[in-house]
């Protein structure tokens, strides 16, 4: 390859030295495209990350601000038959050949008046109740996906009937009929049928439930004296429910077979089947939901103490720097000569930086005033140091070592030149470089929330959390021992670290929306690097102001 | 760290590794790749292309030779690539065309030698730049000189001929170098 002996003159003897001597030290951005070129995996971990937390805000904000669209889901997948619980929706199978038709009832409401029956589209027919006052519960009659024998059972296990029937004079008293009625009135009422005096919804509930029969020309139950009788012996035996329960299957078991008898005598060709009965049977006990359970079934006592909050902080971050000794080059010694103790906080130059934190929590109302919460959140922080460095001409490797061992060789923003804090006798013709330290962590904050003053819809809040967390880089800057240099040492790092926070803010409520805002102060407990043969501690702190929303948890 | 766990680290893709390797020869191959480019831009495209070929070609590597010498090779090779994409680059091989060429001497600062004389190589017309950089400092012939710049090799020579003409008078212009008193004298007396 060489042909030294064709041309190695001086002169070519010459460039070839000067030339080797020369050295050029790439910026930060030629590794980062190297380092992005050979890890694509990484790449794609951080975008998949980046889209999950992207796709988790925006789910979230889309529930808090349009609260409407996680019942409507829920309708639909009742409608597809996959839900049930006690403030479930629920479907049932009308008939056989009309697998379309769906009665959908909201029950117990607390006022007759309160529930309109609408119809569903030409297919379908819905009993919808739009007394919105009133939802604890809500049943769905829809498209069949459980067997009419399953769906009875459940239906006898989830609708207990309660342990004190309510009167039924106060029953009529609560009808939305604003002529006062009488007891005697109201059961003269219940004697032309029951369903008649609940209005629209139990007729359309009763159209679709009975409609089977009642167009088959069979009377339907609604006007049948042995459910009065049954109301009323549920009325009087009060708290024993169980026994009344089976009093009124059994009332219905009986009138179910008398009414079977009926049917095979009118229509004399007609099968009456268990699942009609079990239809009428599991009609009775809707209806009777419509009635009583709003008297009986006591809401939920942990209903309105979960909340899920959003918050979104813009942040100013800065460090603390402890530890270590400075060398006394700064006073025109050797880069190795006597050390001083003292701190290394004014001995570097370091400005704040700004950065973020967003995340979640789910918060547990304990008392009117205390709030516990548990979430996740995201947090860079950012800040800056100015630092010196050779002139390109002036660059050698740096042929001493520091406390930290090889810390001071590795710079890998200028390779092996020293990047040198304060421009000191080791860095001739000194160039100013800006350096940045980012973190990205994720942390679990744990804390509270304690009103202070305000009502329920303006209030100022104090509030204190206790953050483990993690530290997801470890690429930042570290400043070497003796304050002269800055480097990079990944294995200097701790991962799992500790951070406290305080903030103070004022909420105010809109609809079922909290908003907050002030400000919020966080400290690292624990040094940035491993404690160790570095001695150097780094504490990070920042000041933020928090922006939040919360929203009770349905 | 050493060589070999540098080179065993970079051959499983493990970060740390090639980080170590990059911080150790980016000085050196840049300052390489700066004799090259047209400016640092471009020379700090060169090293990034040449790095990721050295990292992705690392499987390729057997030690019989320095490992330095063959991310050299690779990082030349890279910037040859790169010059060859440029038509200017292609004309100025030409050896009349590059006669022609005036050199802007002004722009050579007045720093330390190493600095100014790799400045006023990268003055040098761009062909001639090209065959002194590969002769005089990276080692090839100009039999491979040829082959790389697909050019003859009688071209190479004249090229480098002219090169090294060219560059010694502007470093005794610059007074970085000092002429022979003897070629002075011969000069005079020829002009």
């Amino acid at each position: 390859m060489k042909e030294s002996n064709f041309h190695s003159d001086e002169f070519e003897e010459l460039i070839r030295e000067k030339t080797e001597q020369y050295k050029m030290y790439p910026s930060e951005n030629v590794w980062k495209a190297v380092h992005n070129a050979l890890h694509t995996r990484r790449k794609w971990y951080m975008g998949t990350m980046a889209f999950l937390v992207t796709g988790i805000l925006l789910f979230s904000g889309r529930e808090l601000l349009f609260p409407g669209h996680s019942s409507r889901k829920l309708a639909a997948s009742a409608a597809s038959g996959d839900s049930f619980s006690a403030d479930a929706t629920r479907a049932l199978q009308p008939q056989e050949n009309d697998r379309s038709n769906f009665v959908r009832v909201r029950a117990a409401g607390s006022t007759a008046a309160g529930r309109r029956a609408s119809s569903a589209g030409t297919g379908g027919m819905t009993a919808e109740e739009p007394d919105q006052s009133y939802n604890h519960l809500s049943i769905t009659i829809s498209h069949p996906v459980v067997s009419q024998p399953d769906l009875s059972d459940l239906l006898s296990h989830a609708v207990q009937l309660p342990g004190a029937a309510p009167s039924l004079i106060a029953v009529a008293a609560e009808m939305a009929d604003p002529a006062p009625k009488t007891a005697e009135a109201d059961q003269a009422g219940l004697s032309d049928g029951w369903s008649s005096r609940n209005a629209p919804a139990n007729a359309a509930a009763h159209h679709a439930v009975d409609g089977p029969a009642a167009r088959n020309g069979f009377e339907p139950l609604r006007d049948d004296a042995a459910i009065r009788g049954v109301l009323e012996s549920l009325s009087a035996r009060g708290r024993q429910s169980e026994r009344a329960g089976a009093t009124f299957r059994r009332a219905h078991q009986a009138q179910r077979g008398a009414v079977m008898a009926d049917i095979q005598d009118a229509a004399g060709t007609a099968k009456a089947t268990t699942e009609e009965a079990g239809e009428q049977s599991d009609a009775s006990r809707v209806n009777w939901l419509h009635d009583y359970a709003v008297y009986s079934l006591a809401p939920n006592p942990s209903r309105g103490r979960w909340f899920l909050q959003l918050n979104l902080a813009p942040t100013i971050n800065f460090r603390s720097l402890s530890g270590g000794s400075m060398a006394s080059s700064k006073q025109g010694g050797g880069p190795m000569g006597t050390l001083r103790p003292g701190t290394g906080q004014n001995w570097v130059d370091q400005s704040p930086g700004l950065g973020v934190q967003f995340g979640g929590n789910v918060l547990y109302r304990a008392t009117r005033n205390l709030t516990l919460k548990v979430g996740i959140q995201f947090d860079y922080s950012r800040y800056k140091m100015l630092a010196y460095t050779t002139a390109p001409q002036q660059q050698q490797q740096p042929s001493y070592r520091t406390p930290l061992g090889n810390f001071i060789y590795m710079d890998s923003l200028f390779g092996a030149q020293p990047v040198s804090v304060n421009g000191g006798p080791m860095v001739p013709n000194p160039v100013q470089a800006t350096l940045y330290n980012d973190y990205f962590q994720l942390s679990a904050p744990v804390g509270f929330e304690l009103r202070v003053l305000g009502n329920e819809r303006l209030q100022f809040n104090i509030g204190a959390t206790i953050q483990p967390s993690y530290l997801l880089n470890t690429n930042a800057y570290v400043v070497t021992a003796d304050y002269t240099s800055y480097t990079k040492e990944p294995s200097a790092f701790r991962r799992w670290n500790l951070t406290g926070g305080v903030e103070a803010f004022l909420s105010y409520q809109t609809g079922s929306i909290r908003w907050q805002v002030g400000p919020e102060f966080h400290y690292q407990f624990l040094s940035t690097y491993n404690s160790g043969p570095y001695p150097i501690s780094e504490n990070l702190r920042g000041y933020g102001l928090k922006i939040g929303i919360t929203k009770p948890l349905p | 760290m050493t060589e070999e766990a540098i080179l065993q680290g970079c051959l499983k893709n493990v970060a740390t590794a090639q980080r170590e390797l990059y911080n150790r020869y980016s000085p050196k191959m840049l300052a390489v790749c700066y004799r090259f480019a047209h400016n640092r831009e471009d020379a700090e495209d060169m090293l990034q292309e040449g790095f990721i070929k050295v990292f992705s070609q690392m499987h390729t590597f057997q030690n019989k030779g320095a490992f330095e010498g063959w991310i050299r090779r690779i990082i030349v090779h890279t910037c040859i690539n790169n010059l060859k994409k440029n038509k200017r680059f292609n004309e100025s091989l030409d050896i009349v065309h590059a006669h022609g060429i005036q050199i802007r001497e002004e722009s050579v600062p007045s720093i330390v030698q190493a600095k100014q004389i790799v400045e006023c190589i990268r003055i040098l017309p761009i062909g001639y730049r090209t065959v002194l950089n590969l002769y005089a400092i990276e080692g090839y012939s100009h039999k491979e000189i040829a082959d790389m710049l697909d050019i003859e090799e009688s071209t190479s020579r004249s090229q480098y001929t002219r090169a090294k003409q060219m560059l010694e008078d502007i470093l005794v212009r610059k007074k970085i170098l000092a002429r022979p008193k003897e070629k002075a004298e011969w000069l005079a007396a020829v002009r």
